[in-house]
């Protein structure tokens, strides 16, 4: 038997450098704290952290989650404790772990994107900004900043103004053409994308005739939004030069890869966190066996791999 | 690292009531010793649907020479209940646990006033079996009052009378126990209790905790609950299950049934 070397697992996304591809999706994984007793978190790509905005937020009245076949709906309306409370009493504690940190931050104005941006730009412990121009569950902003490929832009740039840190600008699926708002916001600047957020849906209780959700409607993720996933990264790495990063209901190794093979750099992990604790760390260590398995050196030897073969034509 | 995710394999699962089931489960001697209050996420490992766990009460724990039985008590509710419902003997369960907060206990208070609406038992139970074994209280000092729609939900009661002596039955249509409501029938022993050397414990539907909390009015006696609300991640980190609740400035907030509960203050929880 031949003996197994260990695969080259880091990866660069434009000034960043990841030891590996796999992330934590914002909103799934809380400031990091909440999954330390199960994951190493030294191990990971990256930590992203739950959506920041400049006040602390209340969130939606619950209801707030449903799970739904193959997924869950979720209107959590970005309930989080504010930038400053998060630089104070929650990056003092990811600063002592060897991991990137990616802040994911929200504002309902340019000039909030911009505020929050600054106040990370200014602190240690942040590797890069995550904007989330693309929570469909808050009834200001959100939607309508990752819609319309002009505002996309715009908020890149005012955020770029602000900082010297990467600016990965988060998509949203909502969209008729996702790749036209991933090429606007790569010309205003962006160093990086990552998609998909959530797709907006809704379920309702037959015998209250109510929806399960207080809100109405709410974010879609999970395994059944895989494919939708899936075939948006692929259309997006075809028309932009910047890296670009997949999730999507990633639950396994073979999940992760795929998202690779069609050309993401790196992945992130959301609501398999839920069902599994251990998920990322899984999806790497299945990862790791299967460029082993396969004698692949270099997990950058994998990506973009994917052979379109016939036409791309469905009906 | 903490390792409590584990597979259990069931003992038995049995209709006690028409909906009602009584699962146990054994599992590896790592199991900490839950807290009474405490919950597991379950959920059937492999199954894609229900994909996410269920939160359910630890309702009895044991140890065993080399592992550890656990007893669920739960109803069936929809999809996911209803196929944990159909699990047969010695077929595997994935156990996410024990979860969440517990009870405080006030061992030197002279009453332990238990309310329980249905399913609700399932919790106070292992607080009473906890207070009965681990404090050393006296059954005499423990009064329980069960409450449900009819005597098919009264359930819980054989573990009830083996620690408590003053149990009182209540249900809607006095098919057992008295027609009346649980918490009317607390309400008329209310004046029994000394406010400040009682300690309130209940669990039941929200109506139910809504009307106790206007009959313990305000602040006079303290009284803990055990809050419900769908569930994703159940170690804090999804915001999913937020409830409100009065912070200390009075003003609402929301906090985390898994994580911040699930048991609450009934003073600070704003009802709808
Ligand atoms: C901390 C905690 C402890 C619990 N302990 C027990 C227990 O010991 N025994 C028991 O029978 N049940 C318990 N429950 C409730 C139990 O979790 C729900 O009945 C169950 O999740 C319903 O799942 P389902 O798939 O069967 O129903 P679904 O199809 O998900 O829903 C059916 C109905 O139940 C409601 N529901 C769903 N999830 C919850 C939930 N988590 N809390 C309240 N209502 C819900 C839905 O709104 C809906 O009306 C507990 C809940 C919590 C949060
Ligand atoms: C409960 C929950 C909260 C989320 N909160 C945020 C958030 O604050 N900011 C954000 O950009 N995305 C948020 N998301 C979206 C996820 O980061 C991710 O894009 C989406 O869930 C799809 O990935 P998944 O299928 O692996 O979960 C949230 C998702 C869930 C399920
Ligand atoms: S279930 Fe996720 S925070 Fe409580």
């Amino acid at each position: 038997m031949k003996a197994k070397t260990f695969p080259q697992m880091a990866v660069q996304l434009g000034k960043l450098s990841l030891k590996n591809p796999v992330m934590t999706a914002s909103g799934t994984f809380g400031y990091g704290e909440e999954y330390a007793d199960y994951v190493d978190l030294n191990r990971l790509g990256a930590i992203v952290v739950k959506g920041l905005s400049l006040q602390p937020r209340l969130g939606n009245p619950p209801p707030r989650i449903m799970e739904t076949a193959g997924g869950m709906l979720n209107a959590i309306g970005l309930q989080n404790i504010g930038v400053d409370a998060f630089i104070e009493e929650k990056l003092p504690y990811l600063r002592q772990y060897d991991v990137a940190v990616i802040a994911n931050i929200y504002g309902e104005s340019y000039a909030e994107y911009q505020k929050v941006a600054k106040k990370l730009s200014a602190v240690k412990g942040v590797h890069a900004l995550e904007v989330n121009v693309s929570c469909p569950n808050v009834k200001k902003g959100g939607l309508s900043f990752g819609t319309d490929p002009k505002v996309a832009a715009m908020v890149t740039r005012k955020v770029k103004e602000e900082t010297d840190l990467p600016v990965i600008i988060k998509l949203t699926p909502n969209v008729t053409d996702i790749a036209a708002v991933a090429a606007a916001v790569e010309k205003a600047g962006a160093d990086a994308l990552s998609l998909i957020n959530t797709l907006t849906g809704m379920s309702v209780d037959l015998k209250s005739r109510k929806p399960h959700l207080k809100n109405i409607t709410g974010g879609l993720s999970g395994p059944a939004i895989k494919p939708v996933a899936l075939r948006m990264v692929w259309q997006v790495v075809k028309r932009v030069a910047i890296p670009v990063i997949g999730i999507g209901g990633i639950v396994n190794a073979v999940d992760a890869l795929e998202f690779l093979m069609v050309g993401a750099k790196a992945v992130q992990v959301g609501t398999a966190n839920f069902i599994n604790p251990y998920a990322t760390t899984d999806i790497l260590e299945g990862m790791q066996n299967y460029l082993q398995d396969n004698n692949i050196k270099d997990i950058n030897k994998l990506i973009g791999t994917f052979n379109a073969g016939g036409s791309s034509c469905s009906g | 690292m903490a390792k409590n995710i584990f597979i259990g394999e069931i003992l038995r699962n049995e209709e006690i009531r028409p909906n009602y089931f009584l699962m146990k489960v054994q599992l590896p001697d790592s199991f900490d010793e839950p807290r009474p209050g405490q919950f597991v996420m379950i959920r059937i490992a492999g199954l894609s649907e229900p994909f996410l766990g269920r939160p359910i009460s630890i309702y009895s724990y044991s140890l065993r020479k080399s592992f550890v039985e656990i007893e669920f008590l739960y109803r069936i509710a929809g999809k996911g209940t209803q196929i944990l419902a159909g699990l047969i003997k010695s077929s595997q369960v994935e156990v996410h646990g024990p979860l969440g907060g517990s009870y405080e206990v006030f061992p030197e208070k002279e009453n332990i006033v238990f309310i329980a609406g249905g399913i609700g038992v399932a919790p106070l139970s292992l607080l009473a079996q906890y207070l009965c074994k681990n404090v050393c209280l006296v059954p005499s000092r423990m009064n329980f009052y069960l409450g449900a729609q009819t005597a098919k939900e009264i359930v819980g009661l054989d573990k009830l009378t083996r620690l408590c002596y003053n149990i009182q039955i209540c249900t809607d249509d006095g098919s057992q126990g008295r027609k009346s409501l649980v918490t009317q029938a607390f309400a008329e022993d209310i004046k029994k209790y000394d406010p400040a050397n009682t300690a309130v414990y209940a669990c039941g539907p929200k109506g139910m905790m809504k009307a106790l909390a206007g009959i313990l009015g305000k602040g006079k006696f303290a009284c803990q609950v055990s809050l419900e609300e769908r569930m994703a991640c159940g170690t804090g980190a999804c915001m999913g299950c937020a409830v409100a609740v009065k912070d200390k400035q009075g003003d609402v907030a929301y906090k985390r049934v898994c994580s911040d509960g699930p048991v609450f203050n009934l003073a600070d929880v704003i009802w709808e």
